[in-house]
């Protein structure tokens, strides 16, 4: 069995096992949630560490394959491997796996379903992103998409809890299903009676869709992905959905499950749909501006901080949007650091966010003051998962947000320059804003005895999201040299030519002719 | 082997801010050691390469550097170019840094925040060193955004006072302005000529000059954007007073010495793409800082904040640098920049060491007599205020006259009778500061008992006020000519032909200069070496209250520029939010609405049986819906 496998099954397993472990065996519950999941995440490290000197898989492309047909006369498969576009985003969300399983301590009641349906969820996460057979893929979100909706509708918070559920799942069923519809539609167009991505790739290489075909298929894609990440204007149910979701919930699917649409529009859209991904590109820029722009001004209006965190992570996909629109190597490769970058971001945002909420009980801002003095801890995180947002070197953020503006910069500079003020302005406003409001300034009679757990197990979960925004901030080319060789891929398909510079990475001086 | 020792330099000040914040985080003492030692022993490191770089006949020093983020086309490194420039920088960081830093231990003693002040000053003089050193655009743009950081956490340091939590903020937020500017401008840059290292730059520009040239305002005039929020320039200049809310060593390195001079630095370092034949860029940037130093100047005759009336005075003498750019002189620039570290930053510390004595009071008209009471105070305070009046044969005097002679040279006549008038206003209200705090009566109980303060705290002040003096005469000016132009014959080499040298070489600007810096003196001594109290506001009536309340700039933007045009924005943008995006398409038409409510009730049964059924139904639709076709 690959290791990719076993990343997979090793949640879904100890998943299965919770399920024999009587009701009141509470310690044990959280014990094998976590070690569950820190099994899957130190394979997962091991993955990444062991990328670049493993050998490829028999399809060519993707290493750590495995393959087992499934059911043959519909062409649906076992196919699991990982290239330089997952390899970063199967890391980040084992990670945010475990950091979000650390994070469950305010889980009072039915722990058991919990733990089960946390577990089913990121099983669900990390299969997604590693399936190489779209039956699979979509298959493997839908595990992880419905205990989303469960835990908010059970174990969410706040008053509009039942609202935010219903709202949720209707538009995140409603996204999925649209791009269902797309995906069939390519699976029936294509002609090769295969969900096989490899194989759908090498079929329509040859024989492209036709212009027609493309152009039904391509917009079904972009807005059924494009609803799954909140993509401009159908972005209202994340901040909403957040702001009820437990903790550890909105951890998982702000951080990874989110990506899903994103890394579906990479993998899938862009490289099967050539021409109607040129003829959208304007499109999707421009809706990219109103996630940066529109979701960055309405979040400066947020009173509740769960919200705002909300529509920061909206207007965060906006880069990621913008990335995608510039379809080239810097852009898509950008595109894929800001999705990793903002999965630890995300999680961490959520998990301390959770933190406050369960220590203070509120999260209206202008309620809170202060806080600093007496939470040093959480405090500092916060303001460092603050200053993460608002894009600042050293964090892996800054390196996929640059990266995505250069890539921008010559197809679109006027909305280059607004994303640019999206990101250096309005996110420092409200991200500032939220430090003034929340941490510092006198600090008010009524959390004068606030204070937060000395355990160090309590802190590990934001420890771990930290460092890793630190690493990849300071060595982003731990990721881009992985990323780099596929996003080429996904590009010279995209834009149909064969002449693609060649990777160029000599030194300086060279470079000197060619430009 | 200087490489190695140039990324020694770099990162000793890192390897400090990781050692306290991971180790010596309750140890206060141990983590100001720490950190002192860093920019000390990175001081001594920068003198022995910059002796090596004079002995070496060189224009630089070769480069390192490592790819940090090669994507395509877009290729970041983490690159040391070390020049007369860079240099010279190092020294000023790292030197005045070094004093800055020990004064600190002082001044700084009984704080509870002692470990986390010296470790955000590390912080601070590690991204400095980082601007200063860097080879290429986006490196420069990275510790740029880092020194904004530090200057937050630094403004921000007693974050419990509402003033200073509102200060910090406003500055990063005035900065990250400038800097959206100075990205595009790179942006812009990269985009034409195709690289983000500067060599290169300055090697593509001549084959490539029929690309830029068609762009080289915008592009100039968007790169200043970034100097004009670090180096605080008008309009984006209202950051730095409210910066004072800072610990005065602070305000001392950063606010006044180093970071706002960063600016400054940054504009000499890319002048090349500046100084482009048919690009007007260097205009604007030569108006802007003309105005900023008048404009300062005028709002620092009536202050009372000793900080404010300091922060009023760098602001105009970084117009004064930021005008000399403009007027193509980078060398007269980064000289004023030089002497301005030493004496602003001893008049910073001297302010502070006055603040001390005083048990923090900060209005001079509650002080008065200290001449007495901290009589090494008093001297290097006055040293100085000479200095920086412009008084033969300070510091401040040649590098003053190399930027009005600068003005005459390329024919700035307006610039240059602005630049004489201001030099009258600068030694008025700096006279004004030093007759009402140190001569005259006590005006309160505090300015009676005042003492003067401890040796760690007074020596650093007579360092810098021996720099200050012989600031003028020590080759300041011959090293940045050897950058800026290194065919031009050598300055007068002997002493005394040194001392004299402003007086052959543009006697207009020497005598004109010091003739405003007699009548400026002669305006204060008369209005204020008695006065109890300030006998200008009744003299100039509006103008003084315009003055005093800083042209009223921040409550123009406070009031009327942000909440008409950002503010309401977003307002907008959330009304469209709230009330058609999720009310109306979401919610939908009143029927859809009543639907959903049905739905939902039928929904949230609570059993969680229900939800499972649900779960696999939906799996089972999935099924269906594959298997079908």
């Amino acid at each position: 069995m690959s290791i990719l496998t076993n990343i997979i099954l090793c949640p879904l397993v100890a998943a299965l096992l919770l399920c024999l472990v009587p009701r009141n065996y509470r310690l044990i519950m959280r014990i094998v949630g976590m070690v569950a999941t820190f099994i899957s995440m130190v394979m997962a490290i091991v993955m990444f560490w062991r990328y670049d000197s493993a050998p490829m898989g028999p399809s060519g492309s993707f290493k750590f394959e495995e393959m087992h047909k499934w059911v043959d006369a519909l062409g649906i498969s076992y196919h699991v491997g990982v290239d330089g576009l997952n390899v970063g985003l199967i890391l980040m969300g084992a990670i945010v796996a475990f950091a979000a399983a650390c994070a469950c301590w305010e889980i009072k009641e039915r722990e058991k379903e919990f733990y089960i349906l946390l577990l089913v969820m990121t099983g669900g996460i990390l299969a997604a992103f590693a399936s190489l057979d779209i039956f699979c893929f979509y298959f493997a979100h839908e595990l992880a998409l419905v205990p989303t909706f469960i835990m908010i509708g059970v174990w969410g918070r706040g008053e509009n809890k039942n609202y935010a559920t219903f709202q949720i799942t209707l538009y995140l069923s409603i996204g999925a299903l649209v791009s269902l519809i797309g995906l069939i539609a390519l699976y029936v167009q294509s002609g090769v009676q295969s969900f096989d991505i490899v194989t759908l790739t090498e079929q329509l290489k040859q024989h492209p869709l036709s212009a027609r075909d493309q152009n039904f298929i391509f917009p079904l894609l972009l807005f059924g992905f494009g609803i799954l990440v909140s993509l401009w204007p159908f972005h209202t149910w994340a901040p909403l959905g957040y702001g009820s979701a437990p903790t550890a919930t909105a951890m998982l699917h702000a951080g990874v499950l989110k990506k899903f649409g994103l890394y579906g529009l990479i993998r899938i859209a862009l490289p099967l749909l050539p021409q109607a991904t040129h003829a959208w590109l304007n499109v999707i820029a421009w809706l990219a501006l109103g996630n940066i722009f529109y979701c960055g001004l309405v979040a400066m209006r947020q009173k509740n901080f769960n919200w705002l965190i909300g529509y920061s992570s909206v207007a965060h996909m906006g880069f990621v949007f913008l990335g995608i629109a510039s379809l080239n190597l810097i852009g898509i490769t950008g595109a894929v650091l800001v999705m990793i970058a903002h999965g630890f971001l995300a999680a961490l945002s959520f998990g301390l966010s959770g933190y406050l909420y369960n220590t203070t009980g509120t999260l209206e801002m202008d309620k809170l003051g202060g806080l600093l003095r007496r939470m040093p801890f959480v405090g500092t995180a916060l303001i460092m998962a603050m200053f993460a947002g608002c894009g600042l070197p050293g964090f892996a953020n800054f390196a996929g947000e640059i990266t995505i503006f250069f890539g921008a910069w010559k197809s679109f500079p006027l909305v280059t320059g607004i994303a640019v003020w999206g990101a250096l302005v309005i996110g420092a406003v409200y991200m500032l804003r939220a430090i003034r409001n929340m941490l510092h300034g006198p600090l008010p009679e009524k959390w004068q005895a606030v204070a937060e757990s000395t355990w160090p197990l309590r802190k590990l979960p934001y420890l771990i999201l930290l460092v890793s925004l630190l690493v990849f901030g300071f060595f982003p080319q731990l990721l881009t040299d992985k990323i780099k060789p596929s996003a080429q891929k996904i590009v010279t398909m995209a834009t149909g030519a064969s002449e693609t510079v060649a990777q160029n990475d000599e030194p300086p001086v060279v470079k000197a002719k060619h430009k | 082997m200087f490489e190695n020792l140039a990324w020694l330099i770099l990162f000793l000040p890192l390897l400090s801010v990781a050692a306290i914040t991971l180790f010596t985080r309750s140890k206060p003492r141990a983590s100001a050691q720490i950190s002192i030692f860093a920019v000390i022993a990175a001081f001594v490191l920068s003198l022995i390469v910059f002796v090596f770089f004079r002995g070496s006949e060189t224009n630089s020093l070769p480069q390192a550097s490592v790819p940090w983020l090669w994507v395509g086309d877009f290729k970041a490194d983490i690159g040391l170019r070390l020049d007369a420039l860079s240099l010279g920088m190092m020294l000023i960081v790292t030197g005045v840094g070094s004093l800055i830093h020990i004064y600190s231990w002082g001044y700084m003693k009984d704080d509870p925040g002692f470990a986390r002040y010296f470790a955000s000053l590390s912080l601070f003089t590690f991204s400095m060193l980082g601007i200063v050193m860097a080879d290429n655009f986006l490196m420069m743009f990275i510790f740029w955004e880092l020194v904004g950081i530090s200057s937050y956490l630094l403004i921000g340091f007693w974050y419990e006072k509402a003033s200073a939590a509102d200060a910090c903020k406003k500055a990063f937020l005035t900065n990250r302005i400038g800097d959206f500017g100075f990205l595009l401008g790179i942006l812009m840059v990269w985009a034409v000529l195709g690289s983000l290292n500067f060599q290169d730059l300055e090697i593509r520009l001549v084959p490539h000059m029929k690309d830029y040239a068609p762009v080289a305002t915008a592009a100039g005039l968007l790169i200043f954007c970034g100097a004009m929020g670090k180096s605080a320039q008008f309009p984006l200049h209202v950051w730095l007073p409210d910066a004072m809310e800072g610990p005065t060593p602070v305000s001392a390195l950063i606010h006044a010495a180093t970071m706002v001079a960063a600016g400054v630095y940054m504009l000499c370092r890319v002048f090349f793409l500046l100084n482009v034949p048919g690009s007007h860029a260097l205009e604007v940037i030569a108006w802007i800082g003309g105005f900023t130093a008048l404009l300062a100047a005028l709002i620092a005759v009536q202050q009372n904040d000793i900080k404010r009336i300091l922060a009023y005075s760098t602001l105009s003498q970084l117009g004064y640098m930021v005008m000399s750019v403009g007027m193509s002189g980078p060398t007269a620039a980064m000289y004023h920049l030089t002497t301005h570290a030493f004496f602003k930053a001893l008049l910073f510390l001297g302010a502070g060491s006055v603040i001390y004595a005083m048990h923090h009071e900060q209005n001079i008209w509650r002080m008065g007599a200290l001449k007495k009471k901290a009589p090494a105070t008093y001297w290097t305070f006055m040293v100085g205020t000479l200095a920086l009046s412009g008084v033969w044969p300070l510091s401040g005097f040649y590098s003053k006259d190399s930027i009005l002679a600068q003005a005459l040279e390329t024919n700035h006549i307006a610039l240059f009778v602005l630049g004489v008038f201001v030099a009258l206003l600068t030694t008025f209200y700096m006279f004004r500061l030093v007759f009402v705090v140190f001569f005259g009566g006590a005006r309160s109980e505090a300015a009676d008992h005042a003492h003067e303060s401890p040796d760690v705290m007074t020596w650093p002040l007579r360092i810098l006020a021996v720099m200050s003096i012989i600031g003028g005469v020590m080759g300041i000016e011959g090293l940045y000519t050897k950058q800026f132009a290194p065919n031009a014959e050598g300055h007068a080499a002997g002493f005394g032909q040194q001392l004299l040298a402003p007086f052959s070489h543009s006697p207009l600007a020497a005598y004109l200069g010091l003739f405003a810096v007699i009548m400026g003196l002669g305006a204060a001594y008369a209005l204020y070496s008695r006065s109890l109290f300030d006998p200008l506001p009744e003299k100039l009536g509006w103008l003084s209250r315009a003055m005093r309340n800083r042209f009223y700039f921040d409550e123009l933007y406070e009031r009327v520029i942000i909440p008409f045009t950002q503010e309401a924005l977003a307002k907008f943008a959330n009304a469209i939010d709230r009330w058609i995006i999720s009310g109306f398409m979401v919610r939908g038409a009143s029927g859809t609405t009543d639907l959903v409510g049905r739905a939902l009730r039928l929904l949230q049964t609570g059993s969680l049986q229900t939800y499972a059924f649900l779960l696999v139904a939906g799996v089972a639709l999935v099924l269906y819906l594959v298997l079908l076709r």
